[in-house]
């Protein structure tokens, strides 16, 4: 069953230009000039219910701003969306309590209190019963090895154990689709592996569909069977991770990165514009 | 909105609210400081309106009773009506951090309200005993209405008062979906509130030309109008106009969120990764 489904979805943002100095600041002050960006262009794809994929692209391709649109924090511009039978940008409670986003560069929790307390406002939020929040919890911390640090403070866990603790939050509702975007970013290699290895664990044992974006090659390869790429806006590639890399290498090449990466041979990982590459 | 989705919507505020006492608590020297600050400024105005009606010979419109009641109590009305959320609700939706909020199950304008109630509890608790010194400073003069169904009318202008203030802070916040900065607006209300809202001037005290034109806009519903009734200077047709005018105001500024809201949502660009 399809659990994911874009079609011909697009978004286009608008913005204002300014020539540089004061003379643009003036003149923009009297006519200004709207552009258009064009940030995602008529993107179709389907993921089924249990699927985990990918999605790849080099900075400012499409990948966020398609995955807020399927989150529902978006409107698309055109073509349409639909998450598990639900319209995204709705925002029906209904869909609301079946999904969860976890961005790695935005958090949940409240740095005053221990993790306890934000999970209690989400029992209420997801309307869980104390038996299904007690069971969620248990199977969670369990799978994140977490339970010593449910009453710390969350302004004294290290960034690893924070994204932990997000993933912790963002899950307690077992949602049916999780969306992250970049969930281990700033995170050392011990850190990603286990939130690998914890996603991994979460798709086998209770089916939640995931669609991830990363700039860690790593976190595609080990987690993910499929990888869409995308590239200034269009989907360039659909199919198996190992067949993705030279369609999003070329992609990089074609956008005319600076210091863009040859498709023969493996760049620095680091290096500006470019994807990190497995070794 | 079914009952089940109220009771829950009911519940998760309450849990907020309960969050949210705790995390003020962690502040609690600052919130004893705010709230010093909160007690000391109606005491300033009482001290220099108290100078002025003995300067005048009791030629002021209001008596040096009602002056002292007026200013005694405008502490808890103005920390039960007082908001901050604006600049917070506007940064949020320019540096993305609302996308949080609209990924929960559960519409901002309700789970707000409990950072609002779960923080003036606190306040309140330390605001109290301040106001009751500050009475007992001014114990000759001060005159509390003996009647309960005053106190009722007071607590209700007080929370249609609060719902008010809540709803215009709430509203400019979104302004932030259209411009750059709203700090600008911000200040202009500012200054129109600490103008017009009887907050250093009790409103009796403006030119008999203007009266008519403060009874009609929304600042005296956020601070004077609770504490009009308190004090007795209304009469009964006065009193249910007031009340009209306080609702009226309020409902209004419920249609401007829902508008602004829905249209806001379709501009929001959800910046940041």
């Amino acid at each position: 069953m399809t659990a994911i489904e874009a079609v011909q979805l697009s978004k286009t943002y608008t913005y204002h230009h300014k020539a540089p100095g004061l003379r643009g600041s003036l003149e923009s002050l009297f006519r200004r000039r709207t552009l258009e960006r064009r940030a995602v262009d008529h993107v179709s794809f389907a993921i089924d219910q249990g699927e985990i994929v990918g999605f790849l692209g080099p900075n400012g391709a499409g990948k966020t701003t398609t995955l807020k649109m399927l989150c529902g924090l978006l409107y698309p511009s055109g073509g349409a969306a639909q998450v598990l039978g639900h319209t995204p940008h709705r925002r029906e409670n209904a869909f609301l309590k079946r999904i969860a986003l976890v961005m790695g560069q935005k958090n949940l929790l409240r740095r005053d209190l221990p993790v306890q307390e934000t999970l209690l406002v989400h029992k209420e939020l997801y309307d869980l019963s104390t038996t299904d929040f007690r069971r969620n919890l248990d199977e969670l911390v369990d799978l994140l090895g977490v339970r010593q640090l449910l009453d710390v403070q969350v302004r004294k866990l290290s960034l690893g154990e924070r994204m932990k603790m997000e993933l912790l939050t963002a899950l307690i509702h077992r949602p049916e689709v999780l969306f992250l975007d970049e969930p281990t970013i700033g995170l050392d290699l011990v850190s990603q592996q286990r939130v690998r290895d914890f996603l991994q664990r979460l798709n086998r044992e209770l089916g939640t569909t995931i669609l991830l974006t990363s700039h860690y090659m790593e976190d595609i390869r080990h987690l993910c069977p499929r990888a869409l790429v995308i590239d200034q806006g269009r989907i360039r590639f659909d199919g198996p991770f190992e067949d993705a890399l030279s369609a999003l290498l070329a992609a990089a090449s074609a956008a005319g990165v600076e210091n863009a990466p040859d498709p023969h041979t493996l760049p620095e990982p680091g290096a500006p514009g470019v994807l990190e590459v497995p070794q | 909105m079914t009952l089940h989705e109220a009771a829950r919507l009911w519940r998760l505020i309450a849990q907020l609210i309960k969050v949210n006492v705790m995390m003020t608590l962690e502040y609690r020297a600052a919130f004893f400081i705010y709230m010093l600050n909160a007690t000391a400024q109606p005491a300033m105005s009482l001290l220099v309106w108290l100078a002025v009606n003995d300067a005048s010979g009791d030629a002021l419109p209001l008596d040096r009773a009602q002056l002292v009641t007026y200013y005694v109590l405008m502490g808890i009305v103005a920390v039960v009506t007082g908001t901050w959320g604006a600049p917070y609700l506007a940064a949020d939706i320019r540096n993305g951090d609302l996308s949080k909020d609209l990924m929960k199950p559960a519409p901002l304008i309700f789970t707000a309200v409990g950072n609002y109630v779960g923080e003036k509890i606190v306040k309140l608790g330390m605001l109290l005993p301040l106001v009751a010194l500050l009475g007992w400073l001014f114990r000759d003069s001060l005159q509390l209405p003996g009647e309960p169904w005053r106190w009722l009318l007071f607590l209700l202008s007080l929370l249609i008062a609060a719902s008010l203030t809540y709803l215009m802070d709430f509203v400019q916040g979104l302004l932030a979906f259209w411009i750059q900065d709203v700090s600008g607006v911000l200040a202009l209300e500012d200054l129109l509130e600490k103008l017009l809202a009887g907050r250093f001037i009790p409103l009796a005290f403006f030119p008999p030309a203007l009266a008519p034109l403060l009874l009609v806009l929304p600042w005296r519903y956020t601070l004077s109008f609770p504490l009009e009734v308190l004090t007795g200077t209304l009469g009964p047709a006065a009193l249910a106009a007031g009340f009209a005018w306080q609702a009226g105001w309020c409902a209004a500024m419920w249609l401007m969120y829902r508008v602004l809201w829905r249209y806001g949502l379709r501009v929001y660009a959800a910046a940041g990764a």
